[in-house]
């Protein structure tokens, strides 16, 4: 493809894009669709966890939580059923534009960014932000004493917007409970999150402390903006259950209820108003700019380490399989099963949280480990499938000249099988490129991370995804140019 | 000088080479032939350490090779592969280096000579061979003939006392033999030990010396091409001559040097054994 096909690609992605986006909007009124559904369809994620909504581990495939119960009364409410719908939590908000379900109920908080993008209904739900810390680390007083370390948090939170405006460095997770067990193993300095996530999945672990609260917040339901009737459906059934003690009665059953929840209880219109009222027009400024190229980066220095582990391991098992001894070739032959039939997310998780106790890398390190490790196999079979499609007979001339076995395969063999492999191996590095966004579940934030990051924060997923796209091709294309020559330079002979 | 004793090879409970005893002296040029399966191929493969053998032995100058696995035999067998040369039927010239490159391989990486000497001595073998013109050539961009040529010339460069030769007519043209005759006369002038397998009996007796008949992995008979072609002694022979006869009554106007007639009586005889 040459320059202009690049931008004639890019100009139909983007004629693509916007026919999406306008297909999503033609969609009948809130309530009514409800109603005539007979059912209130909630996305949430069961990855969240107690208490939230999560699988009954009991009875497999229903949920239970209170905010399963939460749900069930609205609907109940409203005289229609609940269903949940299963997405992942950080692109509920997304999910819920596009009409994936009618309303989001899960945890989630009341942001100026998302208050600007979405309709919320009044708060069920007062929250406390608590900060917590190891143990042995009394450097760690509050906020304050954070300034410009390690906090992690859930990306795009209300904790994520207050560690920003206090210059601290945010470290995003996806998960409830992997911030924790990066505290414990000293990857991050402090976790703050939400009261809920901490007392389950924070406060249990011996080794850390809670530094205090710094900051309070309210969950409410996001709905969609043209669904005000559903909204105001939804307050008024709120308002109900809330009055009619039903509200309290369930956050009692999970252990969460406290005075302050009388708040909720006595909650008015005008208070909703006033929460509300703070909403922030976001745009894509010049800082983001930057971190999307310091995101690049990491891209690209995650990939071109893993790829320099990958080849000289895969040309080690390559070895082994073809010239080893049959035990070490089998060995080798077992690796290369293993890490090619297994996810390489799963591979990342094992390594960085599975083998916490064992083995203590940083992300980078660990995401540079797991996709070298995973990619050697790939490089294995590419240069075995090289070795092979050198004819017999190089190697019995090379022998018949005197060479030694070795001296043959380096000088007369392997050259050939590089030729023969190269192709593959660019293949390999360019989609290696690409897969080195999965390294965002160990917290690395790499291009896509940035560009979802950012996504919900300028409420818009199309401008960050074209500079995404863009950054992506900048990168792999001339890396394609590159193996491209080097072909045709190896071609003649 | 190349000596063989008793030398036996089973393949698979069958014997290719039933206790062969054969000397190639410098100087000469020995043709092996027979029919196929006969143990041509085989014999040569072994004499530059290619195949291994069961019992007997082979000697070159001081160096002897055993019976045995060849990985066992690795001093032995490099020493005799850097004393005898090895030209492949399909030459297998190293697809990614040039003519030049093909030939300073060897000399410079097992013989130990710098770039320049190794450059040197590709230089004037390409010259000895006549492609000086081709030096910057890849394989896949010269001729059979030309090929062959380069595979001489490399086999040379480790300056062997004897060059083994696989069918060497065989994937030339017909005018193409006549330059090769000559090349190989003049390598046997400068003495050395030419053992070549071939069914170009024509070609055989216009180079060779001495002709050995192989048969069922015996040698059935041996003498110059004069003798076994126009005298043989034994009556295997005599019917595998006889089928070259008539070959040689049918082609109008007889065989021409290096026409490869035989092959038309022969389906299988181009085939490797």
């Amino acid at each position: 493809m040459n320059v202009s096909g690049v931008w004639r690609g890019a100009g139909a992605l983007l004629a693509l894009s916007v026919l999406m986006t306008s297909c999503v909007q033609r969609r009948e009124v809130g309530l009514e669709r409800v109603r005539k559904a007979g059912e209130l369809r909630w996305g949430a994620d069961a990855q969240g966890g107690e208490p939230y909504a999560m699988e009954d581990p009991d009875v497999p495939g229903r949920m239970r939580g209170f905010e399963v119960e939460l749900a069930d009364a609205l609907a109940r409410e409203l005289g229609v059923r609940a269903r949940f719908v299963q997405n992942d939590w950080s692109s509920l908000i997304p999910s819920l534009e596009r009409g994936s379900f009618d309303v989001a109920l899960n945890g989630i908080e009341i942001t100026p960014a998302r208050s600007g993008r979405i309709l919320f209904t009044r708060p069920y739900f007062i929250f406390q932000l608590r900060l917590m810390a190891r143990r042995d680390d009394d450097t760690v007083t509050g906020l304050a004493s954070l300034r410009g370390r390690r906090v992690g948090t859930l990306a795009n939170s209300q904790a994520w917007d207050l560690l920003q405006r206090e210059g601290i460095h945010a470290v995003p997770y996806e998960g409830v409970e992997e911030p924790y067990i990066d505290l414990e193993q000293g990857r991050v300095d402090a976790v703050l999150m939400d009261d809920l996530i901490a007392q389950r999945y924070g406060q249990p672990r011996a080794v850390l402390r809670v530094v205090g609260d710094v900051g309070e917040g309210y969950y409410a339901i996001a709905v969609r903006p043209g669904d005000e009737d559903l909204r105001a459906a939804l307050d008024v059934a709120l308002g109900h259950i809330a009055r009619s003690g039903e509200l309290r009665q369930i956050f009692a059953r999970w252990n969460i209820d406290s005075a302050a929840q009388q708040r909720m209880v006595e909650w008015s219109d005008a208070q909703t108003r006033e929460v509300l009222a703070q909403t922030q027009t976001p745009h894509l400024g010049w800082a983001q700019w930057v971190m999307f190229l310091q995101a690049a980066l990491v891209t690209l220095v995650v990939s071109v380490l893993a790829m320099a582990l990958a080849v000289p391991l895969g040309v080690g098992l390559a070895l082994a399989r073809l010239f080893g001894p049959r035990w070490l070739g089998r060995l080798a032959s077992v690796y290369v099963e293993l890490f090619r039939g297994t996810p390489v997310l799963l591979q990342l998780y094992v390594l960085y949280y599975g083998l916490a106790g064992v083995l203590r890398l940083d992300a980078l390190s660990a995401a540079v480990l797991g996709l070298g490790l995973n990619y050697a196999a790939y490089e294995a079979e590419v240069y075995r499938a090289g070795v092979l499609a050198v004819p017999r007979g190089q190697m019995e001339a090379a022998l018949a000249l005197g060479m030694s076995t070795p001296l043959a395969l380096r000088r007369v063999v392997f050259p050939q099988a590089f030729r023969v492999a190269l192709p593959s191996a660019t293949n390999d590095f360019i989609a290696l490129l690409k897969d080195s966004s999965l390294v965002s579940v160990i917290s690395v934030v790499e291009l896509t991370k940035r560009m979802t990051i950012t996504a919900v924060d300028v409420r818009g997923w199309l401008l960050p995804g074209a500079l995404c796209a863009a950054l992506y091709l900048a990168m792999s294309y001339p890396l394609a140019l590159l193996a491209r020559r080097l072909e045709a330079r190896l071609e003649r002979g | 000088m190349i000596e063989v004793k008793d030398l036996c090879k089973r393949y698979d409970g069958r014997a290719v080479l039933d206790g062969i005893n054969a000397s190639f002296a410098p100087g000469e040029v020995v043709a092996l032939v027979g029919p196929s399966g006969g143990g041509k191929s085989t014999l040569l493969r072994c004499l530059n350490g290619l195949e291994p053998f069961d019992s007997g032995s082979i000697r070159v100058g001081d160096d002897v090779l055993e019976p045995g696995a060849l990985r066992a035999r690795g001093t032995q067998v490099s020493n005799i592969r850097r004393r005898v040369g090895f030209v492949f039927q399909q030459w297998h010239l190293f697809a990614h280096r040039t003519a030049l490159g093909n030939i300073t391989e060897a000399p410079r990486y097992v013989r130990g000579l710098d770039a320049k000497a190794a450059m040197a001595l590709g230089r004037a073998l390409l010259e000895k061979v006549g492609l000086s013109h081709r030096e910057g050539a890849y394989p896949s961009e010269l001729s059979g003939g030309e090929q062959q040529r380069v595979a001489i010339a490399r086999a040379l460069a480790m300056e062997p006392e004897a060059l083994l030769l696989d069918e060497p007519t065989s994937a030339l043209d017909p005018e193409r033999v006549g330059e090769l005759v000559e090349l190989l006369s003049r390598l046997r002038d400068d003495g050395l030990a030419l053992v070549t397998v071939t069914h170009e009996m024509r070609f055989a007796r216009e180079l060779c010396s001495r002709m050995l008949v192989l048969h069922g992995g015996r040698i059935l008979e041996e003498g110059t091409p004069a003798q076994v072609l126009e005298r043989p002694r034994h009556e295997r022979t005599r019917a595998f001559l006889g089928l070259e006869r008539v070959v040689r009554q049918e082609a109008p106007g007889g065989l021409e040097p290096g026409t490869t007639a035989v092959a038309t009586v022969f389906p299988a005889a181009t085939a490797r054994e």
